[in-house]
C-alpha cells in the first residue's frame, strides 16, 4: 500500500492559497459511493470527494484531491529520493 | 525519517545543492523560470535561492491564477452580486482580491450575499438548497481547477438544475508560456515545468517549448528536493545543449495526464478567442468558455455581465516581473504603495504571487534600516 506522506503533506484541511492547486492533497479511499468515495488524509481525516474521472478504483488507491474531486491516481515509482 | 521527510532531509538537500553548484558552470549565466505559483512559495518557503550558486537566477513565472486575474473580472463578480436575487459563490482566496469596487469581502460586508466554498460542488448544492435564488459560481483557476467546474456543470445539467451558473475565469498555461517565450525580453534557459496541472494535462502539452524555442522542461514536485532534483535535471540538458520534456514529480503525474479530466473539460468548454492577463496583456487562445450546450449555465450567457476593463497603475511593473526582467524588489511600488495587506499590483494580491511570496519571507527578513 502507498504511503501518502511520499506525495507531500497537504492535508484535507489544509490553508493557502486554493485556486492553482498546489495544495492538492494525497489521500486514500475509505469506501467508494457510485460517483463519489470516503477518503482519508494522512492524518486520518475523511472527507466524500468526487471521484468521477476514476473507473476503477477499489478500496486502498492512492488520489490526489483537488477543491472536493480527485484528480490523479497515485502511482508507486519504485525509488526513492537520490 | 520517511517520504516528506526525506524530500526535506538537509543532508540530501545539501547534497543536490552541492550537485548543483558542481555542474553550474562559472562561465555563464542560467535564468530558469518555475511558472508555478506554488514553487515559487516553495523556493521562499525554504530558502532555496540560498543554496544556489549567483549565476543561477531563479525567475519567477505567471502561475498564479488569482494575480493574474485582471481586476475588471473581479468588479464583472461583484457587480453580478448586487443582484439580491443572485448569491456569488467564491473560493476562500478569491475573497480578499480587490477590483476597483473593493473585494468581495469588503462588498460581503456592505451586503452582498457573497459565499465562501471549498467546491465548485458545494456551490451546486447550494443552489439545490436555495431553489427560490440564483447561485453563480466564480470560477477561477488552470487545468488543475477546471476539471472540478467542468464535473459539476455536468452534474448540474444531468440533475437539470436551473438556478446554478459558472461565471467562467479560468485560464490555460501553454499559451501563457507560449507568450513569455515569445517576448523580446525573453532570456530564459529553461523551465520547472507546473506540478499539478501537469496532473491533468501531461508531461505532453510542453513538448514545443523544446521543439520550437530549444528550451527543456522538468515538470516538478512542490518539496524542497523535487524542486533541486529538478534543477539538476536542467542544468544536465542546458551543459549538453539538449531541450527535452522530463518528468521529476513521476510519482504524481502521469505522462498522459488525466485523460478522463481532459475529456470532461473538452465537454464542456472550449477556448475563448483571446484572454486578458493581468501583467500580461491580451493572449490569444488563453481561457475557458461554457460551450453552447452549456449555455443555460453560463453566468455570462444568462445575466448581463458588465466587461469592465481596469487599467492596472502604471507604476506597478508586474509585467516585467511576470517576464523575469525585474526582481520584485525592483518594482518602484514593492513594500511602499504595494504590500500584501494592500495590494496594487497582480503579484502581491495572492499568497503564491511572485511578490507576495518575496515580500513575506525575504524582505520581512531583512533588517530594518534606523531611518
Amino acid at each position: 500500500m502507498l504511503d501518502l506522506e511520499f506525495y507531500g503533506s497537504c492535508t484535507l484541511d489544509a490553508d493557502g492559497c486554493t485556486t492553482c492547486g498546489d495544495v492538492a492533497v494525497p489521500v486514500r479511499v475509505v469506501k467508494i459511493e457510485g460517483c463519489d468515495a470516503l477518503v482519508e488524509d494522512r492524518l486520518g481525516h475523511q472527507a466524500r470527494v468526487a471521484v468521477d474521472f476514476f473507473t476503477d478504483l477499489k478500496v486502498g488507491d492512492a488520489l490526489l484531491v483537488h477543491m472536493g474531486v480527485a484528480i490523479a491516481k497515485l502511482s508507486d515509482p519504485g525509488r526513492e529520493p537520490q | 525519517m520517511k517520504y516528506v521527510d526525506e524530500f526535506r532531509d538537509p543532508k540530501l538537500i545539501e547534497k543536490t545543492a552541492e550537485e548543483i553548484r558542481r555542474l553550474a558552470d562559472p562561465k555563464r549565466h542560467y535564468r530558469i523560470m518555475e511558472v508555478c505559483g506554488g514553487h515559487t512559495h516553495s523556493i521562499y518557503r525554504f530558502g532555496l535561492q540560498d543554496l544556489l550558486p549567483e549565476n543561477l537566477e531563479l525567475v519567477h513565472g505567471p502561475g498564479c491564477p488569482v494575480c493574474v486575474l485582471p481586476m475588471g473580472r473581479v468588479d464583472d463578480g461583484l457587480k453580478l452580486a448586487q443582484d439580491p436575487q443572485i448569491i456569488l459563490t467564491a473560493f476562500g482566496d478569491m475573497m480578499r482580491v480587490p477590483g476597483q469596487m473593493g473585494t468581495p469581502l469588503e462588498m460581503k460586508a456592505k451586503g452582498a450575499d457573497i459565499r465562501m466554498v471549498y467546491s465548485p460542488l458545494d456551490a451546486l448544492k447550494l443552489a439545490q438548497k436555495n431553489p427560490e435564488r440564483q447561485v453563480v459560481f466564480f470560477a477561477i483557476g488552470f487545468e488543475t481547477t477546471a476539471p472540478s467546474t467542468a464535473l459539476t456543470l455536468k452534474r448540474a445539467q444531468q440533475m437539470g438544475i436551473p438556478n446554478f451558473s459558472v461565471f467562467c475565469n479560468h485560464v490555460t498555461i501553454v499559451p501563457a508560456m507560449r507568450a513569455i517565450l515569445d517576448s523580446p525580453d525573453m532570456r530564459l534557459d529553461g523551465f520547472v515545468g507546473p506540478g499539478h496541472v501537469s496532473t491533468v494535462i501531461g508531461c505532453r502539452p510542453y513538448e514545443f517549448v523544446a521543439r520550437e524555442y530549444a528550451r527543456p522542461v522538468v515538470v516538478s514536485g512542490f518539496e524542497p528536493l523535487d524542486l533541486l532534483q529538478s534543477l539538476v535535471m536542467l542544468l544536465r540538458q542546458i551543459n549538453q545543449g539538449q531541450a527535452r520534456v522530463e518528468n521529476q514529480y513521476e510519482r504524481v503525474v502521469p505522462w498522459e495526464g488525466n485523460p478522463a479530466a481532459l475529456a470532461a473539460l473538452a465537454e464542456v468548454f472550449e477556448l475563448r478567442p483571446y484572454f486578458e492577463w493581468r501583467g500580461l496583456g491580451f493572449i490569444s487562445q488563453s481561457a475557458l468558455k461554457l460551450r453552447p450546450e452549456y449555455a443555460p449555465w453560463d453566468a455570462e450567457a444568462r445575466f448581463e455581465v458588465a466587461g469592465v476593463r481596469v487599467t492596472d497603475p502604471k507604476a506597478a511593473q508586474c509585467g516585467e516581473v511576470l517576464k523575469g526582467v525585474l526582481k520584485p524588489p525592483q518594482c518602484k511600488l514593492f513594500g511602499k504603495e504595494c504590500t500584501p495587506e494592500k495590494p496594487v499590483g497582480a503579484l502581491m494580491v495572492s499568497s503564491e504571487g511572485a511578490c507576495a511570496a518575496y515580500y513575506n519571507y525575504v524582505h520581512r527578513a531583512e533588517p530594518v534600516s534606523g531611518d
